[in-house]
């Protein structure tokens, strides 16, 4: 292995260990100077996306992937290698969290200021970072396991970060145990396959050699363990309801890890194996089927909810749900496409939330429309080019990687996925523009003291990201040809049914915003969704399908009153009783025996006597 | 051609018999004379296995020794007696049943 000074590629990649050195710096030395923990954060990260810009234009025509391992563990035929894989995907990928990690970083220093926990906040932080950007250049599965796991702990630390709060602490338990129990199943996937294959390194089990000495039954089994670890990790149903609670975190932390980043890491995981789970057709079935339900699904639950960031949750859930269609539909580049773009425009629309709930204390876009949110310029423009480019309207960045998915939709035999695409696009672009016009058109202006003042450093501070990642959101859509060469290798469009798709979706797109405008961007509009009307309908999707209510019922009743119950029962009953039986009997039996010692003579000399006649007997017969 | 009347099973059978009263008598009274006696009759009856084997055998020695054991018995007797007495003196009583000062 060359030393890190000597290659320069090298030296890139371990600037992703720069965080994790901020992490130890923050929470060893610099708790008490907030300012320096501030900055110490956001130079490393920044030196992270240097070396990450560095490595993308360096390697971007690559015709092969670059690898830097060692071994980490070998074990009779099994080697697992611990090391860098740098290929079109990875990089784009790490180019993305170090890019949207810095944004967030920098606004997180506005939106924290004055909190008691900020340098705790920016340690944390730099763990996430750490934590993801070497998940995404991960060489081995087993490493990518270890820092999904990592991530999935900082994002315990986060979503629970105002601990006070009893709501934020369930929150963090929840999303930690739902994530975990996608990970067991992740894991059991990894050592089956790493049992088969010998080597747990992602080129290797892409290969086809390595897939053809796995039986196709235990492929199958595999890509739906693995994919167990995505459903978990990318809140797809039915291991939802964690991504909506999660928004008690700050702001700043829903828009890194809850919309661009963490939860991508499962979609990331989907195009990483790709190669491997795209081999077994019923998986990929099984996977379109989760991801249709639960696009469709959080549409739903987003158009009746009033919580500005819970409707932005919804959408993750809704989109990465859209990226998983168009991976199992068999196009990398439409998932992988779509990550990207999802990654600055969702980042975008929590950003610009948080402006208004850092401002106004509440997550109610209801009220924040009522205090004149629409008075703060820079969020109400980029919430509406976000929201545009959520909605699939040209000429944003969405609506490129949007079409490119229903393009792999259509290739596809059965007509259902399509449609569910469509539909798909039809809610998301109502229940986007929904927010959007309730925010533009408030009923009552309150008049609020003084408004922010342009030449404030905290406003450009919370600024600066949001226009970066609006231009980012106009510009992306245009890089389509050169990015899907980089990252799937060929310039060939798959789909020829261009044209009434086209027409199509922009038409459903620019109906929900229609729709929204309808009911609540007029003067006159009556401020109720059509869906809210129908009360059980209502009641439906704001109870998350009441999937969280069976959650709690299988909780209280199959593992509390059965499970544990039974269990409980057994160890007292069986168990304890067994052990106390036996020293009952110990003690019942010493007292039988202690009878026999009366002190009565005569008894004694019985028992001599009857001995001695066994004895002769023994002599007389033997 | 021995002397004896009765084969010699038949002695060893009354012999055993009369010793299992023996044993009776010593362990089934609450009374250290009716142990003694008890004794008196097991040695009896050891005595009878004696004289038996003499004379089936035809040797003197085993009257001879029947002799002896006599003897020895009525000494012993004399001792126990003592020994009877010097308890009672100091318990006040004669049931074995109330010497239990090593039990548990």
């Amino acid at each position: 292995m060359t030393s890190w000074l000597q290659d320069p590629s090298l030296a890139a990649t371990l600037a992703t260990w720069l965080p994790f050195i901020s992490f130890l710096l923050i929470l060893i030395f610099t708790r008490e100077h907030r300012r320096l923990s501030g900055g110490i954060a956001v130079a490393a990260v920044a030196g992270s996306l240097a070396g990450a810009l560095f490595l993308l234009i360096r390697h971007w025509g690559d015709a092969q992937p670059i690898q830097y391992s060692a071994r980490w563990v070998v074990a009779g035929s099994l080697s697992i290698p611990f090391g860098y894989l740098l290929d079109a995907v990875s990089l784009t990928m790490l180019f993305l969290v170090a890019g949207i990690s810095l944004l967030v970083q920098v606004y997180s220093l506005g939106y924290m200021a004055g909190d008691s926990g900020f340098s705790r906040y920016f340690a944390f932080q730099s763990l996430f970072a750490w934590a993801m950007m070497n998940l995404s250049i991960s060489l081995a599965t087993l490493q990518l396991y270890a820092f999904w796991e990592l991530v999935g702990l900082s994002s315990y630390l986060l979503i629970g970060f105002w601990y006070e709060r009893f709501s934020a602490t369930q929150a963090g338990k929840k999303a930690f145990v739902m994530t975990r129990l996608g990970d067991v199943s992740f894991f059991i996937g990894l050592l089956l396959v790493l049992l088969h294959i010998g080597n747990s390194g992602i080129p290797e089990m892409n290969s086809p050699e390595a897939v053809a000495r796995m039986d196709p039954g235990l492929l199958t089994l595999a890509a739906l363990l693995i994919f167990g670890g995505i459903v978990g990790k990318s809140a797809q149903f039915p291991l939802m309801t964690w991504l909506p609670d999660a928004m008690e975190g700050p702001t700043p932390v829903s828009a890194l890890l809850h919309s661009a980043t963490m939860v991508a890491a499962g979609v990331f995981l989907f195009a990483r194996l790709f190669p491997f789970l795209s081999r077994s057709a019923d998986a990929m079935t099984v996977f379109l089927a989760i991801g249709t339900v639960s696009m469709l699904l959080a549409s739903t639950m987003a158009i009746v909810s009033r919580d500005i960031k819970r409707v932005w949750a919804y959408s993750t859930i809704s989109q990465l749900g859209l990226m998983i269609m168009g991976l199992a539909a068999g196009s990398l580049f439409a998932g992988g496409f779509h990550l990207t773009t999802h990654a600055a425009f969702k980042a975008l629309l929590f950003l610009c939330s948080g402006v208004w709930v850092h401002r106004y204390g509440t997550n109610d876009v209801y009220e924040i429309s009522g205090r004149g949110g629409r008075r703060l310029k820079i969020p109400m423009v980029c919430l509406v080019i976000a929201a545009a480019a959520l909605s699939g309207l040209p000429p944003f960045s969405g609506f490129f990687s949007k079409e490119i998915i229903l393009a792999a939709l259509a290739g596809l035999k059965n007509p259902l996925w399509l449609a569910a695409g469509l539909i798909g696009a039809f809610l998301t672009s109502y229940y986007a523009f929904r927010l959007v016009f309730i925010i533009l058109s408030p009923r009552e202006e309150v008049r609020e003291e003084s408004g922010h003042h342009e030449g404030d450093a905290a406003y450009w501070v919370m600024g600066v990201p949001l226009l970066i990642l609006a231009g980012v959101t106009l510009m992306l859509g245009f890089a389509v040809t050169p990015l899907r060469e980089f990252l799937a290798g060929s310039t060939v469009h798959p789909g020829g049914n261009d044209g009434w798709l086209f027409y199509i979706s922009t038409g459903l797109a620019a109906l929900g915003v229609g729709v929204a405008w309808f009911e609540f961007g007029r003067r006159a509009a009556p401020r109720i969704g059509f869906v809210e009307r129908i009360a059980p309908l209502r009641e439906l999707f704001a109870q998350r399908w009441y999937l969280d209510h069976l959650y709690q019922w299988f909780v209280h009743i199959v593992i509390d009153r059965v499970l544990s119950r039974g269990c409980t029962r057994n160890e007292d009953r069986v168990i304890n009783e067994a052990i106390d039986g036996f020293c009952r009997f110990t003690l019942d039996s010493g007292r039988v025996f202690a009878f026999l010692q009366s002190g009565k003579v005569r008894y004694n000399l019985m028992v001599m006597f009857g001995v001695l006649v066994l004895v002769a007997l023994y002599f007389l017969f033997a | 051609m021995s002397p004896m009347i009765v084969p010699l099973g038949h002695v060893f059978v009354l012999a055993g018999v009369i010793f299992s009263m023996g044993l009776l008598c010593l362990v089934a009274h609450r009374n250290l004379i009716m142990t003694l006696v008890g004794v008196e009759v097991m040695m009896n009856a050891s005595l009878i296995v004696f004289v038996a084997a003499s004379l089936r055998w035809r040797l003197m020695e085993g009257q001879a020794f029947m002799l002896f054991i006599l003897a020895v018995a009525a000494a012993e007797v004399s001792v126990g007696l003592a020994l009877v007495f010097s308890l009672y003196r100091r318990t006040g009583s004669i049931d074995p049943d109330t010497y239990d000062i090593l039990k548990w």
